[in-house]
């Protein structure tokens, strides 16, 4: 069939039907024994800007509205059918990261922002796992990664925040989505080297939920590696990068940021009981039980969540790639500025018990990390950052211990 | 196509939302709206879309609210007017991390209806019911969103011609944000927005301070050339435009401009005001906008007029302009209509203000009263009562006949009507100050509680009456034109009762004296001025309608009330002083109505009698019981105090004179006539008080003997009364005078005579010398000399009186019986006696009522017996008697 029969036989259907078609049509063009050639994959582009996105008119003109909101959700609701239908992940994946790829639209990403979040919303396993793909093939560190993930926390967080449970079940059945999610959004927040000006800290329903996350399925983290995308043939894997690093970065420095005052803030007022015999005991209890975590203590949580994930990123064959020890060793400016400010105003490092408490868990990260093969590049060059960070017990026998055995 | 059988990769409410929209219609609406509501909360991303759905919602229910004329009874069957209902509250509940969604998407959907709907009038679009809808969901999520995006979504708004009425409502939840913005804007848009936001009361304090920040940003030094330039006639074109501007601009002025901020204005006037942008702030745009401005601009610019040439310039052209714009009767003048609210402040200034503020105020006041009948009077009121100098006064003359002729134009048939019914205002006028100056005097004053009274502090109604005094004083010098129609003095006139009351409540000695007012003050000046008012007006009927027996009958209670009030002051000119003017003023009420006459000398002489001198008359018993059952023959119960003198008081004093004076006065209007008249009734008058009782009370003497058995019980008591009365005997004088009138007091002469006959008798010779002797004899010489004076007595008889001091008494009592006593018995003492000659003069003449010998005799013996010593009088006597003989 010529470009033109094809292009032909699309416009006889209206909008909607016409992109449903147009994805039937692109999956024939691209998925096949060998891989497209460059005339198939330019005739693929030209479908999908002109029946599936309606970016420009049959002479290829850029059109200036594009599609209502309305018209965005139709098309997203009919990409959402084609993902769900297709049975071959490659063939998915091929499609999705054609029709999304692009680094250029700034409109197409506003569509897969919303695919993603409503994917999120209606926890649609084939779409997350081909947004994980995406994620992870752009970088989960890229200015459109961020974007996404930064609508996704928008939508789930912010505007609609009655969905906890959902969203905790997504580590079961998309994990490798989750994984790249939480890598993003370790980049977001707290991710201030300098550490002088208040970082940005995620919000608690976010931070909750992660724990959650990763503290329920220690493999979760290591999932995006452990499970290598369907990627369509041709194309360059890109290497998975796990949140781990990030997420010891959280933990270290939650002590450093957050302020136990405020936190006794958030503890509700237990609201006014009528005395009833028999039942005051009961709603004691009740209290005590329900009581929701602090921010702190869902960091200690998150702590341990991690320490058990490295545990279990050791790798039984191969080279460790679980944590970079230069993204570790970013640790130490900002513990040193947060030092240095201490000593400015006066207190001693020894007993600033926040700095300690920040100090230990960088050293129990750092052990467990190496002692089970988890770090992966300059591990020298990680010991003596750390050695540079204030006197602190542990960690001056974990460098002992870790400098006598290189 | 079957939803349900369809594999769905999201929701089945997704794809029932896509399905629904695609084919729209309005059954679906609230089922398609409540979808959409759900995925909002669900799928947040999905939001766009259902904000997009939503709109079309929003559109249709608008065409359908403004299309139907009866909309309310298919409310409910309409799918687009059910969903807008169902989407307001659930949009304004979202909660604040939805508010930077909802708001833009609010503002730019009211703009796009405005702009769709620009053809339909604002306020049918703003009534429609998702309009209002839309606009709280606005609201509300306005006051949700950071200071920051507010500012953002409101600027998004001002930037819409067509939605100023949006701006204006929304703006109501942060005026203090949009007031600001909205001065940025033309004057037009900016008219239009502040327009709709000064709908709500609280926003009107935004938009001033607002406007007020832009005028004071405009005059500091450090602002800006072009800022300088330009604000000002921005602000100056705005209020033009807007009254809310105005209002803002001229809301306690006096606190806007002040010195200081004038001063700098003028430096910014001078140096700008050749510029282009001050080209529209002629003195007529000025003028224009002074119209519609309240009463305090009008104050400040008086105030500044002094110094200042534009001001009075500007003064004058609005003045002018002012009485132009009056020519239109139908015309409501904001600035004459502030001025009548304010009118207290504008009369104070009247009184208080320099020469140019009262002429000015004159006339705005003369244009107030034009208007508004009500201000008029009270304003006339006022003035009256506070007006303290000539020059206030004289601004009270123009300010009335001002009103009156304004604009009449002199051929017009109802200029008679026009000035009665003007007349009618100054007459309530003068009543209300009246009443008002009462009530004043009796309010607890400041000066009296801290001690500060001036020596001469006057009471508001005496200050009243000084004010009508000088008033009257100009009216009847006929040398002020204005003052022709003698407005004052018939609007005096026509509230004589009140006056008359006024005075007769000052002049009560049982008036009560409040502490720390006005009424503790001395209250003789006050009643003086009074009486002088009184004495000024015309009460004859000659210029207006006689007054009415009632006023007639108060003046005179009040007069003759302040004419004993005279009688008891010290100083001697003051009381002459003002027994003068209550005499005049008697002479006046009196000689123009004879009830006013007959009650004023009933007034005079009961009171003088009664009330004034004696104790209270002694009702005799009608019983057989007597009278003498104590104390002393003839005087009654012993006096307590012992002083029991048996001197009869003395009939030449200086206050019975004035009072007989007053009794004159009372009658001397027109001539003899009048006198006799008056004395009639004085007598008539007298035998009343006098006598206990009408029996006996006639003209005719019985014989001796009657009295002797019958009637010498109150014979004896009357003598006694009347002895101890001056006022009684003196008035008795007068009617002797006036004959005939003294035949009509006939029975108080025969209770005296009777006594004397009775009592010398009894003494005969026992106590010549004693006091009880010498009384009687001095009651005899008077009852002589009444009578002889009264033409009682003919000659011979009238001779009695020289011969009397020479009698014993027992000669006495001869004469009496046989001259006195027979003669009138046999001669009645009726007015028949007299007759009246050509003069109007009554008399009896003396050569044809020569008294028969029978009632001579006795007289003739005795002057014959003893004629060594009483022959004088024999020649004078009978000589031509014997002649004729």
């Amino acid at each position: 069939m010529s470009v033109s029969d094809l292009k032909h036989s699309l416009r006889k259907y209206e909008f909607p039907a016409c992109a449903k078609e147009a994805l039937n049509r692109i999956e024939q063009l691209l998925v096949g024994r060998a891989a497209p050639s460059n005339k198939q994959l330019d005739i693929a582009m030209d479908i999908i800007s002109e029946f599936v996105f309606c970016e420009s008119d049959r002479r290829s003109v850029r059109r200036g509205g594009g599609l209502t909101p309305l018209q965005d959700l139709q098309l997203i609701d009919i990409i959402c059918d084609y993902l769900s239908a297709c049975t071959n992940e490659t063939t998915k994946n091929t499609v999705f990261l054609s029709l999304f790829g692009g680094m250029e639209s700034q409109r197409r990403l506003k569509i897969l922002s919303i695919l993603a979040s409503m994917a999120v919303s209606a926890s649609s396993t084939p779409v997350l796992l081909a947004v994980g793909v995406w994620l992870q093939q752009m970088g989960c560190s890229s200015s459109q990664s961020l974007e996404l993930v930064e609508n996704v926390i928008r939508d789930h967080f912010y505007l609609n925040t009655s969905n906890q449970l959902a969203l905790k079940s997504l580590a079961n059945t998309a994990p490798q989505f989750v994984s790249n999610f939480i890598t993003a959004v370790t980049e977001l927040y707290m991710h201030d080297a300098q550490g002088t000006n208040d970082n940005k800290l995620p919000p608690k329903n976010l931070l909750e939920v992660i724990t959650a996350w990763v503290y329920s399925n220690p493999t979760l983290c290591m999932s995006a590696q452990l499970n290598p995308a369907a990627l369509p043939s041709g194309s360059i894997p890109m290497a998975a990068v796990t949140p781990l690093a990030g997420l010891i970065h959280w933990c270290a420095l939650a002590p450093l940021y957050i302020d136990d005052d405020t936190e006794m803030v958030d503890v509700p007022v237990p609201f006014k009981k009528i005395k009833l015999e028999g039942e005051s005991d009961r709603s004691l209890i009740k209290t005590v039980t329900s009581k929701p975590l602090t921010e702190s203590e869902f960091y200690i949580k998150l702590h341990l969540g991690v320490l058990h994930s490295l545990r279990a990123g050791r790798r039984t064959h191969g080279p460790p790639t679980a944590v970079n020890a230069q993204h570790l060793a970013a640790l130490a400016p900002v513990v040193q500025a947060y030092a240095h400010n201490v000593l400015k105003r006066g207190g001693k490092l020894q007993s600033d018990h926040k700095l300690q408490d920040c100090l230990d868990r960088i050293g129990q990260a750092v052990q467990v990390a190496l002692a089970n093969g988890c770090v992966y590049g300059n591990i020298s060059n990680l010991l003596a950052a750390l050695d540079t960070l204030p006197e602190n017990r542990l960690l001056r026998i974990i460098i002992k211990t870790h400098q006598q055995t290189m | 196509m079957n939803p349900q059988s369809k594999s769905t990769a999201l929701s089945v409410d997704l794809n029932n939302f896509i399905y629904g929209v695609s084919r729209r219609n309005t059954q679906n609406a609230p089922e398609l709206t409540r979808t959409g509501l759900s995925l909002l909360k669900n799928f947040p991303a999905a939001r766009d879309a259902v904000l997009e759905y939503f709109a079309m919602v929003f559109h249709d229910a608008v065409n359908v609210s403004i299309t139907q004329t009866d909309y309310e009874t298919d409310l409910g069957a309409n799918g687009s007017l059910e969903s807008v209902s169902i989407i307001g509250p659930e949009l304004c509940s979202l909660g604040q991390s939805w508010a930077p969604f909802i708001a833009p998407w609010c503002i730019s959907l009211i703009m796009d209806i405005a702009t769709k709907k620009s053809s339909v009038p604002n306020t049918t679009l703003q009534n429609a019911d998702p309009v209002r809808i839309l606009l709280d969901i606005t609201t509300q999520n306005l006051t949700l969103l950071n200071s920051e995006e507010r500012a953002k979504c409101i600027d998004m708004m001002l930037g819409s011609w067509a939605c100023s009425w949006a701006v204006g409502w929304v703006g109501r939840a942060e005026p203090a944000l949009v007031a600001p913005r909205a001065l940025q804007l033309g004057a037009d848009a900016a008219r239009a927005v502040l327009a709709h936001l000064a709908n709500h009361p609280p926003a009107t304090h935004h938009v001033r301070v607002a406007v007020l920040d832009l005028f004071h940003e405009a005059l500091r030094d450090d602002s800006k050339p072009e800022k300088k330039r330009d604000v000002i006639p921005y602000l100056l074109n705005l209020a033009s435009k807007s009254d809310i501007v105005l209002k803002a601009l001229t809301q306690d002025i006096e606190q806007t401009l002040t010195d200081e901020v004038m001063e700098r204005l003028c430096g910014v006037c001078v140096s700008q005001r050749g510029s282009a942008a001050w080209a529209e702030v002629s003195p007529a745009a000025l003028v224009a906008l002074l119209l519609r401005a309240d009463v305090r601009c009008l104050l400040l610019l008086l105030r500044h007029a002094l110094s200042n040439l534009f001001c009075r310039q500007l003064l004058e052209y609005l003045l002018q302009k002012l009485e132009y714009e009056c020519l239109f009767p139908d015309k409501n003048i904001p600035l004459l209509m502030s001025a009548a609210e304010e009118i207290n402040i504008v009369r104070d200034k009247l009184l208080d203000g320099n020469q140019l503020e009262k002429y000015s105020l004159a006339r705005i006041l003369i244009l107030v009263s034009y208007n508004l009948p009500s201000e008029f009077v009270s304003t006339i009121s006022y003035l009256l009562q506070y007006s303290r100098d000539d020059s206030t006064l004289a601004l009270l003359v123009r300010i009335i006949s001002g009103t009156i002729t304004m604009h009449v134009p002199s051929d017009s048939p109802d200029i008679s009507m026009d000035t009665e019914r003007y007349q009618n205002f100054v007459k309530t006028g003068v009543e209300y100050a009246l009443r008002d100056a009462m009530l004043s005097d009796n309010e607890i004053k400041m000066c009296f509680l801290d001690g500060s009274v001036p020596k001469d502090q006057k009471t508001y109604l005496h200050h009243f009456c000084l004010n009508i005094i000088k008033l009257l004083r100009w009216e009847n010098s006929n040398r002020v034109p204005h003052l022709r129609t003698r407005p004052i003095g018939r609007a005096v006139e026509a509230n004589l009762y009140r006056i008359g009351g006024a005075l007769q409540e000052y002049t009560s000695l049982l008036r009560i004296r409040k502490e720390c007012t006005m009424a503790s003050l001395d209250e003789m000046p006050t009643c003086h001025a009074l009486a002088e008012v009184l004495d000024r007006v015309d009460m004859t009927g000659t210029k207006a309608p006689p007054p009415s027996v009632e006023v007639i009958l108060k003046v005179v209670q009040a007069t003759v009330k302040y004419f004993f009030r005279c009688l008891h002051l010290k100083e001697l000119m003051e009381k002459l002083r003002g027994v003068a003017t209550a005499c005049r003023l008697l002479r006046k009420v009196c000689g123009c109505s004879k009830v006013g006459r007959a009650a004023a000398l009933r007034d005079l002489l009961e009171h003088a009698m009664l009330r004034h001198d004696a104790g209270p008359i002694t009702q005799l018993t009608q019983s057989h019981t007597s009278v003498f059952h104590a104390g002393i023959i003839g005087k009654g119960v012993r006096k307590p105090n012992g002083s029991d003198s048996n001197e009869i008081p003395p009939i030449l004093t200086t206050n019975n004179e004035l009072l007989m004076g007053a009794l004159t006065a009372c009658m001397v209007s027109d001539g003899n006539s009048g006198l006799v008249e008056g004395a009639t009734s004085v007598s008539l008058l007298l035998v009343e008080l006098v006598s206990p009782d009408v029996m006996y009370n006639g003209l005719p003497w019985p014989d001796e003997d009657f009295t002797k058995q019958v009637s010498i019980e109150r014979e004896l008591y009357m003598r006694g009364a009347l002895e101890s009365c001056a006022v009684a005997r003196a008035a008795l004088r007068r009617a002797a005078a006036a004959r005939p009138a003294l035949c009509l007091a006939s029975a108080l002469l025969r209770a005296t005579a009777a006594t004397l006959l009775h009592r010398l008798r009894a003494y005969l010779d026992r106590h010549t010398q004693s006091a009880e002797m010498a009384k009687e004899r001095a009651a005899l010489t008077e009852l002589l000399s009444t009578m002889t004076l009264g033409q009682l007595l003919p000659h011979p008889l009238s001779h009695m009186l020289e011969l009397a001091p020479e009698l014993t008494a027992s000669e006495i009592v001869q004469v009496l019986r046989d001259c006195l006593w027979n003669y009138t018995r046999d001669h009645v003492p009726s007015p028949a006696l007299f007759t009246c000659d050509s003069t109007g003069l009554h008399w009896r003449d003396p050569s044809t009522c020569k008294p028969p010998a029978t009632y001579t005799d006795t007289l003739r013996l005795i002057i014959q017996k003893r004629i060594s010593k009483l022959g004088h009088l024999y020649p004078i006597m009978f000589l031509n008697l014997e002649k004729e003989n």
